[in-house]
This record gives C-alpha cells, structure tokens and sequence, in this order.
C-alpha cells in the first residue's frame, strides 16, 4: 500500500496514476492461476458463453478427428501421412487460439481477484468486545455480531463489522479500503465522520460502535462480491457487440460451409480442415477472445483508481456522461480559503495593516491563519517583538475571532465582521464608513470579509478568498473537449459563486444551491437527452444520486448516500470524477479498437488463405504476398491469428492511451492506427511467419 | 396388451423428457440415416459409406451451430 | 475523315465513349437536387404544381378504399400493409397470367403459362425484381403484360419509395406515416407523371405503341421467308420499366430490343430515368433531415464507387478479349452480345448502371462482358448501394452508416449513436441482419446447393468459373431484387431444370425483398422512438468526409468478406484464364 501526498494538494490538472493494490507476490501467481482457470473454461458448459470461441472449439474436435482419420469425410488425394501432419498442426494452434482467449479472461478476472484477497484479509474473523444491555462486556467473534449490537474498539483493534459511531473520539487507520495513510477523525453525532467500516483499525483512543449491517452484509464484502465480478452481467453495449460478432460469424459460416460446393464445382476440392482453418481465420476470434476480458479490466482500473463500480453498466456510462455536476467546496476548490489581499481603512497604511495582521495571527495555525501569515511576510512586515513573549487568544464559537495579546498589553483581534466591531466599540473605537464599503466590496468579489483591529483602533478588512484546486481549468477544458459539460452547484450567493466558476472554467453554475436543486438539475439535463455523473456525501444526497446517470458517493459519506449511488469513491476524492469519465471512455475506445481492428485483419487472411488453397483454380496471382505453399499460409494465418490474442492482452487490460481529443480528432487518428493498421499489420505477420515456417 | 403398450410409452416420452440432449442426439442420428442414404445415392461412388455417415454427421453440426448463432443473434442476454 | 491519322482514328471512339459517359454523369448530378427537392416536397407534405389536379384524385382514392390519410401506422402496421396489400396484389396478378388464355387482348392466342413459371413471374414482378424465366413476346399477353405486370411496375416501384420515406422519416425522429398514403403519392405524384411525358417521349422517338398484333414481313435476303415481327403497347410499359426500377423487359431481349430502345436518345433517357430516383432519394433525405451537407457526402461517396465500376467496366470492355485480339492482331473493343448502335461505353454505363440500381434491363448481354465487367456486376448486387433498388438502396445505404458508426463509433470513446439516436441490441441485430444476412442465406446457399448438383438441378451452359458466375448472379440478381440475369441458366420451361430454378429463385426473391423491408421498418420505428441525444464535441460526426470514408471501407470490406470466395472463384479466375 503506497502512501499518497495530502490529496487537497494533488494536482488535479494530470491523469493520476492508479494505486496498484495488488502486491507484486499475487501478481505473479496469478498468472499461474489464468492458466489453469484457461483449462477450466474449455468445459463446454462455460465455453458455449463466447459464441466466437465456442465454434472455434468446436472446430478443434473437427481437425482433431480428420488428424485421427484424415480420410474420415471423404478421400484425400494427398498422402495420409503429410495429411495427418497438417491437420494435427492445426488442430494444436486451434486448441491454442481457444486457451489464449480463455486465459485473456482468466486474467482479468484474476486480477479483480487479487484485489478482492487483499480486502478479504481484512475481513478475517476478529474477536470482539461486545456490550451487552446490562453495560458489561462480552468477547465474541465478528461473525457472531448483528445488527443493532454495541461493541467496543481500543487502540490497535480491529473494527469488527460496518456502524456507527455512538460514543468516543478516536483516530482510525482506513488504509485497507482506501489506501490512504493518514488516519482519520471519528466521533459520534456527525453525518459523515461518525460511520467505520469494518476491517478499519482503530489507531488512538476507544470508539463504542453500533452495528449496522449483519456478517456478510458489510461494505467490506459487497465491495468483494464486485471486484471479483460475481454478478458481472454484460452490458448494453457488450450485448449489441456480442450480436454482430454472433451475425459475422453466421456469416462466415454460411460462407465456408458454401465454399466446399463451389470448389468441387471448379475443380479445386477443399478439405474440412482446411475449412475448418479459414473458418477460424475469418470469425472475429480477436474481439471474441478479448471482449470480456476488456470489460473486466475496465472494472478493474476503476477499482485501481480506488473506486468500486457496482456494474460495468455503470463504468461504460462514465464515457457518455455529457454533463458532470460538481460541488464547489472540496471538488473545484480547496476546502479551505485563503487570505489574497488586505484593505486598509482609517488612513492606515497596506505595510501597517500587513503588519498588526501578522502580529494577530502568530498563533493561528488554521490554514486561514497560516495564508494570513504569508500574505503578511510577502508585503514585508515584521513583528519586532518576542513571539514568546506574547499570549494568543484562541479562536471560539462565542467570540467569532482570535487574535494576540501583546507584552505591552496591546490586543490584536481579527474574525468576523460584527464580531470586530464589537470589540472596537467595546475599546472605544469608531466604525469608518470605508469599512463596510470594504466588507461589502469582499463579499462582492466571492471572498470572506475578516476585520482587523488592534484595541479600538480599526485598522482593515482581509479578504479571504476561495481557491480553486490547480490545474482545474485545464481539466474543464478537458472536458468540453470532449463534449462534457460542468455545472458547479454552491450554497453562496450568485455574485461569489459566478466569480468563483469564472475562475475554475466551469460552464454553468447554480448558486444558493439546495439538494433540491440538485435533483432538479439533473432532471433538466436528464430531459435534454444527457448523461449526468455527479458526487455527494451526505443523507439528502441520496435522491440525486440515484437520480444521476453516475452517481459517485464518498467512502466518508453516510450509508445512505452509498446504497444510492452506482459507484463509491474509497479515497473520497470528488475531483476524481473527471478521471471516471476518462476511464469510461478509455474501455469503449478499447472496444471499438480491437473491433475494428478484428474485422480489418481479415482482409489479410482472405488474402494469404483463399488465392493458395485455390490455387490450381489459377488465382495464384491475388497470392500477393507470395506465400510459400497452401499448407504454408494457413499455418501463417493460423498461428498469425492465435498469437494476436496474447499479444493484444496488455493492451485489452491496460486499454488505449486516451487523449482528450474531440471525438473527430479521436476518430481520425484511431481509425488510422487500428483500421489501417489492422489492415497492414497481418501482411506483414503473416509473410514473417509464413518465411519462418520450417515447411515448404 | 394395449395398456401396456401406453404406459411403455409414457415411460418412453417421460425418460426423454429428462434427457433432453441424448434425445436430440439421437433424433440427429435418424435424421442421418435419411440424409446420408441420400447424399450416397446422389454422389455415387465418390464417398463410401462412412464417409458420409461422417458428413451427414458435420452438415447437421454445421446446422446445429448456426441455429446456435441464430440464439445468439436473438436473445444475446442469455450468454 | 480522311485527314486523320491512323494513330488518332483510334482514339475517337475511346474520347466519344468516355464523353457520352461524362455527360451522362453530369446529367445525373443535375437532376439530382431539383427531383430529390421535389420528392421531399412531395413526402413533407408542401405544395407541389400537381396539388390542384391531384388532390381531388387523392381524395377520391383515399374516399374509395377507405383510407384515413391521418391515420399513422406503426412499424408493424406499415410492414402489415405492405405485406397484405402485396399479397393481395400478387393473388390477382397470378390469375390474370394463370387465366390469359381466355381474356382480352391476346392477339398471339398464348395459352396459360406452366404453374411454375406463373409463380415464379408474380413473385419477381411483386417484389420490384422482373427476374424472367420466360420470353414476353412468346409467353404472355398484351393484358397480362400491361395490366398485369404494368400495374406492378407502378406498385412495386412505389412501395420502395414509401418504405425508403418511412425509414428516412423514422430515422429523423418522426412518425413512419400511412403506408397507403406514401404508396398513392409515389404513384401519382411521382412515378405517373413522369411516366405519362416519358412514354410520350419514348412514341415520339419511334417505340411502338400499339395493340395490333405481330405483322408479318417478307426478309430481305429471301422475300419467300416470312418473318413475324411482334409489336405491342411497348412505350409506356418501357418508360415505367425503367423509372421503376423494374427492368422487365415487354420482349426477351430488353433494352437492347430496338423497339424498346431504339436508337441514343431513347438509351440515354433510359439510363436516366432508371437512376434518377436511387440518387434523388439521398438528396430527399438531406432535405427532409435538413442536413443537405451529409446527403451531399453520402451521395458523393456512392457516385466514386459508382465512376470506379464504370471505369472498370468500361475499360476492359474497351480493350477487348484479349484471345480474339490476338486472332485479329489489333485491339478491338468487345462488341460480342452488344449492340453496335450503343457500342462499348453506353453499354458498360448502362450494365453498371442497371445492376447498381437494381433495375435488371439490360441493352446488351450481360453475360457477354469481359470478367472485369462480370467481377462489377456481381459487386454491384451484393453490395446493393451503388444508387441501389427503388427505395430500399437508400434505406441500406443509410443501414452501412449505421453499421459504420457501430463498428467504428466506439473509438470516439461513446456508446455509438446516428443521428442522436443510440445504436444499441436492436438497431444491431436488425441492420446486421439485414446488410450481412440476408445475401448469405438467399444467394450462396441456394447457390451452392445448385452448384452441388449442376446436372440434375442446374442445367448450366458453361462449365467452370463462368459457370458459377452465371449461377451466383442468378441468386443475388433474385436476391438484391435486380432481376438481370447473366443468362445462359436453363432456367425456361419446358426444360426439366426451370422448375428448380423458378422455385428456389422465387424464394431468394421474397427473402430478398420482404424480411429487409420488414427489418427496415422496424429499424426506422424504433429509431423513432428514442430519446435524442444533444449534439456535442464529443459526439461522433457523421457528416464528414473523414467519416463518410470510413462508410466506404465499412461498405467495402463488408461486402468484400462475404463474397470474396465467390468473386475469386468466378469473374476473378476467369479473368486469369482469359489473360492466360
């Protein structure tokens, strides 16, 4: 488990890297495991699921039983021996090209499979301390919790099972489901930081938890059931391909069982074997063998990106979500704001400001207070006193400011605008005019007003501004690229929030947002025709989330927000739907690109096969890639096409290079490398293995 | 005699009933018998006998994948 | 003359054949805007300058029958109308050929016609394909042809017209329409005007036109032998023979018969008015989709195919077979089987012209061209969208722009959609099965099934790789709803192999037309009732010249996968045997 930078300071503007959850040791036997998982699914039962594959298993028996009898359907004119030769060849690159598609899937699954052990070993029975109604305490296993019972969980101890957080503050270490380092603050009575998941280690103090799910209900093992893809159901689109690969290869069907007539008609009789072969040579065998391991390693790179899809259904919509709906706070901008800029009032000068600000917020260690610090020493303020010498004045909910009492008895205060000028007034201080129009102008610019004041004497007003997380509007740029549109939702008010989506880029905003409103955007969207993804956290977000085409819900949100959504993010990162939506189009461009590069190969194996098999019929010449002899290129053409399949795995489980193009750019440049270049490529293959093969 | 007879029969259709793939098989093989006798007659001395036993056997596989294929085609969601 | 080099002389004829084409193509191009204009003016319902003579007879037809003109049909119903009314259609037109010998106007006193010739004449005409095992003058009356197979001239052709309008209409989100009512606009509006100046044209121009019976001549050579020289109404059944893409020629010979087409003027508004709606039903689209641009790609990508084919053609029919030239020493146009009165050029445009389009008459022998020509023709059927049949070409026309989004609109990083439309299970099934399927399951199996048993069944004239040609081209000619034959089958009774032929033609003929029609419809229904999707960058554009190319290589390589054996082993063997 690698342990990632604080994610507010992830650069959002680059593709992030995937956590590789599985540990290298499961990597390498799961190779191991596909191949034997490839054996496995030879049995019929399983293999009549891939039509593709299926008739080029049934094809195998065919050339195994004309290599035991190459006599067996009619009379070779060759010798049996040369015959049986050929035949027992093919019949080993058939039953090769059958395991090579199996073990394409087998990985893929594997991998999930991987993911999901390293889950389940934190899943494993663990002893817990259960309270029982009279308050004593009961040790029992995990297994025995159900909902509705209380236990309790120290330091160094295993969460038992999925809850609530009823009663304690302590730190918890998620890194088993989201890989992220930092532990984090749980305590009761919030929305989202009171709900642990099972299999979480309790790091600092005692939590007292009650169950909320039943021993094998938990998130933990849903999450599991996913990975591992035990109810992966194909989706729209993998359904529709699955069509037209079923009519291609009725086509093909019809076409070779036809040929056998026409080559006796003309003299040239074929035999079933090598009928057989072009037969395989002419079905889409690539895009057979590699649809579904493509469709599992898309679920699988969403989990890598620490998401967990509850379908494939959900991960092909990402790709054709046409409008992403985006909360201001945490996703476009930093969940902290930070001071940008200080206005003097009552004659002071910006140095003299600058400096009382910094000398208020020498002991603040909020992030607010730290960026007030900052801007102070940009402008080139000093204090020229001892800070140990000073007290600070912490921040409260009844006061509203915080602030610094000098040795000379001088007190700096800063916060909330009234709050200041209360404490002004209370010093004997006057409220200049030029205040409130200062206050009044921050608010304005979207940013948060703090007044600064040393005793009565009023000196400014900091402007607190929101940021926006670096490298957004390269991302929303992105995005419209490729058609997809942002909304930001926000609760401030239309002048902050149009200035903040000015600033992200973003292309439409709804301020003084409700979760109301955020049902009824998606529905406008909805009615247009368009694909919506959102993301939320709480309980009110739920109806939206299920409402939206892909609903995202934080890890850290509550159990409702996560039973609505269609996908959960483990880190609780909302930037990541942009990502979301990269990857979806990643797995269909994939698809497409091994269709079509599929379909296009044929025209080789039309070429390298039917001019030398029909030779004698004087269409030798259409052998334009000269090969050697009819037993030559059908080998070539064989192996050619086994061979693809692994050669094609890496990319099928890594997917394509996605650019953020429009979808013309995409299509030009990808119709050039896998149309024209699944044209091109077998030529060049074939001939290779056709110069190669120690046959004449 | 005649009661008999039926309930042989009930045996006979309930039996088939539970083997369902055995029972194609064989209805395959009759068919064969058919279809073979007649492609020999046809094709004279080409083939000899269980040659086209052979090839009858491959032409009603050949049939059998494409009626496959035509499932396929039309309710994909079962595979 | 005189002045002109030997080396020039040769090439006049090679420059003029190339300029009658030229100009024949420029014609089509011109007509294309103006009579797809109309055509979409027709279906969209705006007025037309026949309104005021033809609504009222409208009216009356729709007053008649019972129709309700609002009425709007469903894919099923439309489908159900087509198949009913050309049910009904069929049952009377099989009477009138199986009863001929006892009505009117039969000046000849032909009796009925064999049981299965009559079949296999109502299913071929029904279905807009004329596929003929018979020889008109000598088989059927002057009622059975212009009553008979004259009204399915005007039926046929405009049920393709409403099918490809209902299809154009579903595709951009509208209701299909009232199959009755596109089917009587087609023959009023469209296909009887043009009819009426055209027959008036091809009289003027010296067709017969005429209900006497053959007269008899002495000849030249021996005034002692008499000769009977058939006549008949000839010009109105030609010029809806031809607008209707029928091609079922009132005498055996067709076009190349010089009473039905006698001389270049009648050739060229032949060759005219058999294309002339194929290529105006695209430009109908781009209006009635409002998005002429595409119409204009996807007319644009038809038209090259179509100018490689007649360069093709035209090339090798130009350079002659070499083996005669040989013998002759010089190169000579192949002018075997053609007339010369058209030569080498409006020959080749003509036999592109009429298998691409699917009309099937034919002013010379097909079967006569070099392989070149043949490889052409066969593509032609099994493709079925060079321009295409009545209606129906377009319609699959639009069918590869679908498949073509399908295939390759994934890589846009989409779930693949046309038009804002999605393309998903049912669009995929129905226009795979339609594009792909359909020729496979009516051409090369029947086709094999032939070939396994050239003897007893087939009865073909020449042995080897043209032999199979002439059997394919039989299938996919029935098939694609063509109805040219490269002739040379046994295939007219009483010879014993016509019944093979006239039954298992008849059934590649209703696969052929019916279950497209049907697939079409309830692809245009369901296309219809999909909730667009907006238009973004990210969405797949299919008005492009880049994706209008890959249209073209889907087209392509489709076609080129499923027939390849079939043109390897034909016209593409014999063409290396010829060149031997």
């Amino acid at each position: 488990m690698e342990s990632k930078p604080d994610r507010s300071s992830q650069a959002p503007g680059v593709m992030r890297e995937p956590n590789r959850q599985a540990p290298q040791a499961a990597m390498a036997g799961l190779y191991q495991r596909a191949v034997r998982d490839a054996f496995i699914k030879l049995d019929p039962r399983t293999a009549i699921g891939n039509p593709v594959m299926f008739l080029v298993w049934v094809g195998t028996i065919v050339t195994l039983l004309v290599t035991i009898d190459p006599n067996l359907f009619g009379t070779v004119r060759a010798d049996t021996g040369s015959q049986r030769l050929l035949n027992g060849t093919i019949t080993i690159i058939l039953f090769f090209t059958v395991i090579f598609a199996n073990f394409a899937e087998a990985v893929a699954e594997g991998r999930g499979k991987a993911q999901a052990d390293s889950l389940r070993s934190s899943r494993a029975d663990t002893p817990a301390r259960k309270v029982l109604p009279d308050g004593t305490i009961e040790q029992v296993s995990s297994t025995a919790l159900r909902k509705g019972d209380r236990v309790k969980v120290s330091i160094g101890e295993l969460i038992p099972a999925d809850g609530e957080v009823v009663a304690g503050v302590a730190s918890v270490d998620e890194s088993a489901i989201t890989g992220e380092s930092a532990p984090v603050l749980k305590q009761p009575g919030t929305d989202i930081a009171s709900s642990v998941t099972g299999g979480t280690r309790v790091v600092s103090d005692e939590l007292t938890i009650q169950i909320t799910a039943d021993p094998g209900q938990g998130f933990i093992d849903r999450m599991i059931a996913l990975v591992e893809g035990a109810k992966r159901s194909k989706t729209p689109n993998e359904i529709a391909l699955t069509v037209f690969l079923a009519v291609l290869t009725q086509v093909f069907l019809i076409v070779v069982a036809t040929l056998s007539p026409l080559g006796n008609y003309v003299k040239t009789p074929v035999t079933i074997a090598i009928l057989v072969s072009l037969l395989v040579a002419l079905i889409p065998t690539t895009i057979g063998g590699l649809l579904s391991a493509i469709g599992i390693a898309g679920m699988n790179r969403v989990s890598q990106f620490n998401v967990i899809a509850t379908s494939g259904r959900a991960v092909e919509a990402c790709g054709d979500v046409n409008t992403l709906i985006l909360d201001k706070t945490g996703t476009i901008t930093l969940g902290n704001r930070l001071a940008d800029e200080f206005i003097p009032v009552n004659n002071h000068s910006l140095e003299e400001v600058a400096t009382v600000a910094l000398a208020g917020s020498l002991f603040d260690e909020t992030p607010e207070g730290k960026s007030i610090v900052q801007l102070a020493e940009k402008l080139g303020a000093k204090i020229d006193f001892d800070k140990s010498s000073c007290e600070g004045v912490e921040f409260s909910a009844r006061t509203r400011m915080s602030g610094t009492d000098l040795p000379n008895g001088v007190e700096v205060r800063k916060g909330a605008i009234d709050a200041i000028r209360g404490f002004v007034r209370s010093r004997g201080g006057t409220i200049p005019p030029a205040f409130d129009e200062a206050y009044e102008r921050v608010s304005k610019l979207g940013g948060t007003p703090l007044g600064i004041c040393q005793n009565g004497d009023l000196y400014g007003v900091i402007y607190l501004k929101d940021i926006v997380k670096p490298g957004l509007k390269e991302r929303f740029d992105q995005l419209r690229r490729m058609g997809v549109r942002t909304i930001m939702l926000t609760g401030d008010n239309r002048i902050t929030a149009s200035v903040i989506a000015q600033e992200a880029g973003v292309d439409d905003f709804i301020a003084e947002a409700t979760p109301e409103d955020k049902i009824d955007v998606i529905k406008r969207e909805q009615s247009q025709g368009k694909l919506v993804a959102m993301t939320g956290d709480g309980t009110n977000d739920a109806p939206a989330l299920a409402q939206a085409n892909v609903g995202v819900a934080m890890n850290s949100g509550t159990q409702a927000a996560k039973e609505a959504a269609n996908m959960v993010d483990l880190d609780s990162d909302p930037t990541k739907l942009i990502d979301l939506v990269a990857i979806g189009k990643q797995l269909l461009i994939t698809r497409g690109a091994l269709t079509t590069f599929s379909i296009a190969n044929d025209i080789a194996k039309y070429f390298a096969i039917i001019p030398t098999i029909f030779a004698a019929a004087g269409i030798g010449s259409l052998n334009i890639m000269g090969l050697k002899s009819p037993q030559s290129a059908i080998l070539a053409a064989l192996i050619y096409n086994a061979l693809i399949i692994p050669a094609l795995i890496p990319l099928a489980l890594n997917g394509v290079k996605f650019r953020p193009l429009t979808a013309d750019q995409l299509l030009q440049r990808n119709i050039l490398i896998y149309g024209l270049g699944g044209v091109i490529a077998p030529f060049i293959a074939i001939k290779i293995i056709d110069v190669l093969l120690p046959i004449a | 005699m005649n009661s008999k007879l039926s309930e042989d029969f009930t045996f006979i259709w309930s039996a088939w009933n539970r083997r369902k793939y055995p029972t194609y098989l064989f209805l395959a093989l009759c068919l064969n018998v058919v279809l073979a006798s007649a492609a020999f007659a046809a094709t004279g001395d080409a083939f000899s006998r269980p040659q086209i036993y052979a090839l009858g056997i491959l032409g009603l596989g050949t049939i059998a994948l494409s009626a496959y294929l035509f499932v396929v085609m039309f309710q994909p969601e079962r595979f | 003359m005189q002045v002109i080099a030997d080396a020039d002389k040769e090439d006049i004829p090679m420059l003029q054949g190339w300029i009658q084409i030229g100009l024949t193509l420029a014609i089509i191009v011109a007509i294309t805007p103006i009579f797809g204009g109309y055509i979409a003016r027709v279906y969209l319902g705006e007025r037309t300058p026949f309104d005021r003579v033809l609504n009222p007879i409208d009216r009356l037809i729709f007053n008649l029958s019972g129709i309700n003109p609002q009425t709007q049909m469903t894919g099923w119903q439309y489908a159900r109308a087509i198949l009913f009314s050309n049910l009904a259609m069929s049952i009377l037109l099989f009477a009138i050929l199986m009863l001929q010998g006892i009505l009117p106007l039969n000046p000849t006193g032909l009796g009925a016609p064999t049981w299965d010739t009559a079949l296999h004449t109502t299913i071929s005409f029904i279905t807009n394909t004329n596929q003929q095992h018979y020889s008109g003058e000598t088989t059927y009356s002057y009622l059975a042809q212009t009553l008979g197979l004259g009204l399915m001239f005007f039926t046929s052709a405009g049920t393709g017209i409403a099918v490809a309008i209902a299809f154009i209409r579903g595709l951009t989100g509208r209701p299909l329409g009232n199959f009755y009512v596109d089917l009587t606009q087609a023959i009023t509006r469209i296909l009887l005007p043009i009819s009426i100046v055209g027959a008036i044209a091809f009289v003027a121009a010296g067709v017969p036109e005429t209900l006497s019976g053959p007269i008899i001549v002495p000849t030249l050579e021996d005034p002692n032998i008499r000769q009977a020289i058939a006549l008949g109404p000839v010009a109105h059944f030609e010029i809806i023979k031809q607008l209707g893409e029928n091609g079922g020629g009132f005498y055996a010979i067709n076009s190349a018969h010089p009473f039905e087409n006698p001389n270049g003027f009648t050739n060229l508004i032949q060759t005219l008015t058999m294309i002339s709606i194929p290529t105006s039903m695209i430009y109908t689209y781009g209006v009635i989709a409002n998005n002429r641009k595409q119409a204009w790609l996807v007319f644009g990508m038809v038209f090259i195919l179509y100018v490689i084919f007649i360069i093709v053609t035209a090339i090798g029919e130009y350079n002659g077979n070499s083996q005669v030239n040989a013998i002759l020493g010089s190169v000579q146009p192949n002018l075997e089987g053609k007339e010369v009165r058209f030569g080498w050029a409006q020959s080749a445009l003509f036999a592109v012209t009429t298998t691409g389009t699917m009309t099937g008459a034919v002013n010379g022998m097909l079967d006569s061209f070099m392989p070149a020509g043949g490889f052409i023709f066969l593509s032609d059927l099994f493709l079925q969208i060079i321009w295409g049949g009545q209606g129906t070409g377009t319609a699959y026309l639009f069918c590869y722009l679908i498949l073509a989004v399908f295939v390759t609109g994934l890589m846009v990083g989409r779930t693949p959609e046309f038009l804002g439309r999605k393309i998903e299970k049912n669009e995929v099934v129905l226009t795979s099965f339609l594009l792909l399927l359909v020729h496979p399951i009516f051409v090369l199996i029947p086709g094999a099934i032939a070939l396994a048993f050239p003897e007893q069944l087939a009865g073909i004239s020449n042995p080897g790789f043209h032999g199979l040609a002439q059997v394919m081209y039989e299938y996919a000619s029935a098939a694609a709803n063509n109805g040219s034959g490269f002739e040379g089958l046994a295939d007219t009774q009483p010879v014993p192999t016509a019944l093979w032929w006239n039954l298992s033609t008849s059934f590649s003929l209703l696969g052929g037309r019916y279950i497209p029609i049907i697939a079409l419809l309830l692809l245009a229904e369901g296309m219809s009732q999909k909730q667009p999707v907006p238009f973004t960058t990210g969405t797949l554009r299919t008005d492009t010249v880049l994706f209008t190319g890959v249209t073209a290589g889907v087209v392509v390589i489709m076609g080129a996968l499923t027939f390849f054996p079939v043109l390897a082993l034909g016209p593409i063997a014999e063409g290396f045997q010829l060149g031997k």
